[in-house]
């Protein structure tokens, strides 16, 4: 009985492993294929600019929202742990280090992670699931060129403004709540942050903002592309989307910080 | 031509088709009749080369395609089109974009040209006065026949129905099956039908294929299939319509 139970789990992890290999393959595939496509972008003008409307410019309420509060909410908690050890004046430096660096980018990512991305995935999975994919197949046209690489070069368009946005304005709330919460003077505040920093601080910052770009169109794309099982399944690829872009945003952004900084 | 030999296809664990072998002649209705989700839709993407069999061989006007890239199967493909199940149209354009959707993708033509095509086609579906209309508006018929319009907008010589008659009413049905009918008699265009209502081979159909189990248990003149003595054929005549 437990030969028989431990033989079944075997077989098991076995199929699940190689299904996990099988879908690894196929992104692969999806992922080359988005990218060789972009010499066609001419071709697809149009749907790169509805892109990068729906990346860029409706998505900047919720960048900045984002990025002002954690700015404000950082200047408060960093303000008062400084205060302890009387380096209040330091603060501009702190904030700036971690919101350029860290804080901006990845907010930003986790932000568009679930609305970009999962708008991709619900868009692209109900194409799926209504067979609008297959019929632009059936019809000669290619639907990674059409639906995919706009959306993948929109995003790689303006993630670096969107970054540089969220990072001023985190930036920005910060010196606000520095200037009326803890009293430090602006001047002191924004002499700490710009001559301080180095170029490697905004390398480290706005070299996340393609690598971002590049996880969340092609993971929620990809969700989307393999769709199945009607509008629950629709729900469960973009689900399926928004977390594992998520989740690699994280890895990602601690081997970008790590290897930029290591190496400059 | 088209050409089905000995063709086997698995999702997973599940066999779907078991060695099938079909042809299809231009000019010709041919309708694959069976229950639901018996692999009859999967026939058509499989001709299509939106997937791959397993074994065996799918040849189109003598062409092996079955090992073909996804861009070499682009101009086999013109020469075919499909009316999906569920239409398939684009639910954000309207249906004059609908229909000049893959012209303007696909084809080097003026927009004077794909505006008069467009209008053969409104025309012929019977659609004058809804060429700005969203999909969302329109009735089951009338999105079947924007579908079929945009299925001939390349002027195919063969064209794929999967259950065009699938959720419709019987006035609906009747003219769409009189649409289908009425292709092959005005411009000789062959058709293979997928569905699952046998009312719909007996009007249209000049032969059919039963996919049972897997397997095709008959294949021949639509008029022979009384003759058959498979119980399954025998059943599916008395009930009409099957269901798994």
């Amino acid at each position: 009985m437990s030969t028989s139970f431990s033989g079944t789990l075997a077989d098991n992890a076995n199929r699940s492993l190689k299904e996990f290999f099988l879908m690894m393959q196929e992104f692969f595939f999806f992922s080359i294929r988005a990218f060789i496509t972009i010499p066609k972008l001419r071709r697809y003008w149009r749907d790169f600019l509805d892109q990068a409307k729906i990346a860029g410019t409706d998505s900047l309420p919720i960048v900045l929202v984002s990025s002002i509060s954690i700015g404000a909410l950082l200047a408060v908690e960093v303000g008062n742990l400084l205060e302890d050890f009387g380096a209040k004046t330091m603060l501009g430096r702190s904030t700036a280090l971690s919101i350029i660096r860290e804080l901006g980018p990845l907010l930003m990512g986790l932000m568009l992670s679930a609305r970009y991305g999962s708008r991709n995935g619900a868009e692209l999975g109900a194409m799926k699931i209504s067979e609008q994919i297959d019929a632009l197949r059936a019809f000669g046209t290619d639907p990674i060129a059409k639906l995919v690489m706009p959306r993948l070069t929109a995003a790689l368009v303006v993630f670096v403004p969107l970054t540089a946005i969220a990072d001023f304005s985190g930036l920005y709330s910060a010196a606000l709540i520095a200037e009326h919460y803890h009293k430090i003077d602006p001047g002191i505040f924004w002499n700490a942050v710009f001559p301080r920093l180095v170029l490697k601080d905004f390398v480290v910052g706005f070299l996340k903002a393609p690598v971002f770009a590049v996880i969340i169109t092609l993971v929620s794309s990809f969700n989307g592309f393999i769709a199945t099982g009607g509008t629950a399944g629709v729900g469960r690829s973009t689900i399926k989307g928004i977390v594992v872009s998520s989740g690699l945003l994280l890895i990602a952004n601690f081997y970008v910080s790590k290897l930029v900084l290591e190496n400059m | 031509m088209i050409e089905l030999q000995n063709v086997t296809l698995r999702y997973g664990d599940r066999q779907i088709l078991d060695g099938i072998s079909l042809a299809i002649e231009d000019s010709k209705i041919k309708a694959v009749l069976g229950p639901s989700g018996v692999g009859k839709s999967t026939i058509l993407k499989l001709i299509l080369g939106l997937l791959k069999p397993n074994n065996g061989r799918i040849l189109i006007d003598g062409v092996d395609i079955t090992s073909m890239k996804e861009s070499q199967l682009y101009p086999i493909r013109k020469k075919m089109g499909i009316v999906f199940q569920g239409n398939a149209l684009f639910d954000s354009l309207t249906i004059s974009e609908n229909l000049g959707f893959f012209l303007r993708e696909n084809e080097k033509l003026s927009e004077d040209e794909i505006e008069e095509r467009v209008r053969e086609q409104i025309e012929f579906a019977s659609l004058e006065g809804y060429e700005d209309s969203l999909p969302e508006d329109l009735s089951g018929g009338m999105k079947k026949r924007v579908a079929i319009g945009r299925a001939l907008i390349f002027r195919p010589g063969m064209i794929l129905f999967d259950e065009p008659t699938a959720g419709l009413d019987p006035v609906s049905s009747k003219k769409i099956l009189g649409l289908i009918g009425s292709l092959r008699k005005k411009s000789g265009l062959g058709a293979v039908l997928v569905t699952h209502i046998i009312d719909d081979v007996f009007q249209v159909a000049d032969s059919v294929a039963v996919l049972y189990k897997g397997k095709i248990i008959f294949d021949d003149d639509t008029e022979k299939l009384h003759d058959s003595n498979h119980p399954f054929i025998q059943s599916i005549l008395s009930d009409k319509i099957l269901e798994q």
